[in-house]
């Protein structure tokens, strides 16, 4: 796993202190009252604008695989959080705490990731409701 | 742009603020305070905090509703182009693009200051030929901006603009968007207040909505380790996946 220390310390740190603007609203696409937690595996990273997307396929017991994308910040956004491309990529097994899109679908705003190492990095836009708790 | 080799002591207060003589400001090769450089987004030290990062008007600071101001504060109607356009990404406009939370880059010369914020790559030409306004042109979402020196401050005065929002304020208020009219003029003054600091004044005239004019003082935080950085590249249509909250099976 590639991860760089300083970063996520850093987007741990400055959370609050280094506010970003949201291109959306959360409450016009992300249901508050329905967090999700999925754990997983990174399948794809779209690094763009205006929200980065990463997908993540989680098995259940049966090993039947569901697929979730998850929004984040825009990329220049995260950078200034000191947030790189490279802190999250495909392979990497990650939980994820968010909030599910208003449509049902398994889209959901990826506000909080933790590593296996217990590692956490928030992906999320200023404005985008942040999880409680470490997990 | 061109920035003078020497840094020049302001002397003498001049222009709408009063500087203090002591501060030290670049300039450019014409003697003119020099803006360029990378800069957060303007804040205010006090008043009315938004539910988000962006800086929003203080409404203790706004003029009273005229009668026939009331669409001022526009509610939402279940439309997400309405209540969202962002979302499709539609322009923020001017002023309210401004006062979201990114860098701002300025880029000055003797004839043009060129604003350009991250947000959107937001990107103003103001020229400061003495030109007028522009005539006959359809009403913009950054309107028309013309600026001139009144001693070290640069005033830009903006206008012919689209009904707009005015502010971020409808993220701590859904039921308020807070609607500039077309008739809206926006002045800014912008001038030193120290080495590391523009002062940076709004002044909203809409005689659509307000009984006059008002004005609400914030300042800018030169970030050089961003002139470092440059400013990020922002395009909206890059992979806007949700349009309206409606998103592709994953």
């Amino acid at each position: 796993m590639k991860i760089r220390p300083l970063p996520l310390l850093l987007a741990i740190a400055s959370l609050s202190a280094l506010p970003l603007l949201a291109h959306h609203s959360f409450a016009a696409e992300y249901d508050d009252s329905k967090p999700v937690q999925v754990s997983g595996v990174v399948t794809r990273v779209e690094w763009q604008n205006p929200h980065i997307w990463f997908y993540v396929d989680s098995k259940d017991e049966s090993g039947k695989v569901t697929h979730w994308a998850f929004s984040g910040g825009a990329p220049g956004q995260l950078m200034r959080r000191g947030i790189y491309k490279d802190v999250i990529q495909p392979g990497m097994m990650v939980h994820v705490d968010g909030y599910r899109a208003k449509d049902g679908s398994n889209n959901a705003n990826g506000a909080k990731v933790t590593f296996p190492d217990g590692r956490m990095v928030f992906t999320a836009s200023a404005e985008d409701k942040i999880p409680e708790g470490k997990k | 742009m061109i920035r003078s080799a020497a840094f020049v002591a302001i002397l003498a207060a001049s222009g709408l603020y009063a500087q203090n003589a002591s501060i030290i400001v670049p300039r450019t090769a014409d003697g003119k305070p020099d803006f360029s450089g990378t800069y957060e987004w303007p804040k205010a030290s006090s008043g009315e905090r938004c539910k988000c990062s962006a800086t929003v008007f203080d409404r203790n600071l706004m003029a009273p509703l005229k009668p026939g101001g009331e669409p001022f504060f526009e509610k939402p109607n279940g439309d997400p182009r309405h209540d969202e356009p962002r979302n499709f990404c539609m322009p923020a406009g001017f002023p309210s693009g401004m006062l979201s939370a990114n860098a701002v880059q300025f880029v000055q010369s003797k004839n043009d200051l060129v604003i350009v914020h991250e947000f959107q790559r937001m990107t103003r030409v103001i020229p400061l030929d003495g030109r007028p306004h522009r005539k006959g042109l359809e009403p913009m979402y950054l309107g028309d901006p013309v600026g001139h020196w009144e001693g070290d401050t640069l005033v830009i005065e903006t206008n012919n603009f689209k009904r707009w929002g005015l502010d971020d304020y409808y993220y701590s208020d859904r039921n308020q968007y807070r609607m500039h009219s077309d008739a809206l003029t926006v002045t800014e003054h912008i001038s030193w207040k120290d080495a590391k600091t523009l002062a940076y004044r709004l002044t909203i005239d809409d005689p659509k909505i307000f009984t006059r004019a008002w004005s609400e003082d914030f300042t800018m935080a030169a970030k050089p380790e961003w002139d470092a950085t440059g400013l990020y590249e922002y395009v909206c249509e890059e992979n806007n996946r949700c349009p309206g909250g409606k998103c592709p099976a994953p």
